[in-house]
């Protein structure tokens, strides 16, 4: 088990939600949703327990 | 107006194009139907793919033309007089489904336009938007050059 950590996001704007680990949620916070391209503040994750 | 030379453009030239654009037309084709959309994309040049958001509602048009892998062709096209050029991508698009999704995805798709949900009519909790990769069998470019 690497020890990653999981959150879930969620996206204020079009609703998308995602699994997602810290390499993703990275790129989601420095790209914006990948479904709809809303910019986000990186408040959008909760970490899973 | 007549034409002074046509070229066939280099795979650099046409990363080139592909990179300053971010937008296209893309083709489709059901039986007998053709579909052709405009679209915004995002290009990988490294590995040639674009990834692109596609928005269609339950009973759009777009919906049943994206139904299964259609095969498409992705034209992009740019006029700086007097030079002209279009590159022309063949392949068939894969939908990506959001369980696939990589940190290295949402990266590429970070480079596409943000879909337009503002013209559209219907609510955007009506909007369905696909995520889509191209990963071209074939891409051509041409360049004319026209003689003033």
């Amino acid at each position: 088990m690497s020890g990653t950590e999981t959150y879930q996001f969620s996206c204020p704007e079009c609703g998308q939600s995602l699994t997602v680990d810290d390499s993703m949620r990275f790129a989601l916070v420095d790209n914006g949703c990948v479904v709809c391209g809303a910019p986000l503040r990186g408040t959008e994750f909760a970490a899973c327990s | 107006m007549a034409l002074d030379q046509q070229t066939e453009m280099t795979q650099s030239e046409i990363d080139d194009v592909l990179s300053r654009h971010e937008t296209g037309v893309l083709s489709l084709a059901r039986s007998d139907d053709p579909y052709a959309i405009p679209i915004s994309y995002g290009y990988d040049s490294e590995h040639r793919r674009f990834y692109m958001r596609l928005v269609s509602t339950p009973e759009s048009e777009k919906r049943e033309f994206l139904s299964s892998s259609p095969d498409c062709r992705l034209v992009v096209y740019e006029e700086t007089e007097p030079v002209y050029q279009s590159v022309v991508a063949i392949g068939t698009l894969e939908q990506i489904s959001t369980d696939e999704l990589t940190a290295d995805h949402i990266e590429q798709y970070g480079k596409a336009k943000r879909p337009l949900f503002e013209i559209w009519a219907e609510g955007k909790e009506e909007l369905d938007v696909q995520l889509f990769k191209l990963d071209p069998e074939s891409m051509s470019g041409r360049r004319i050059e026209i003689e003033s």
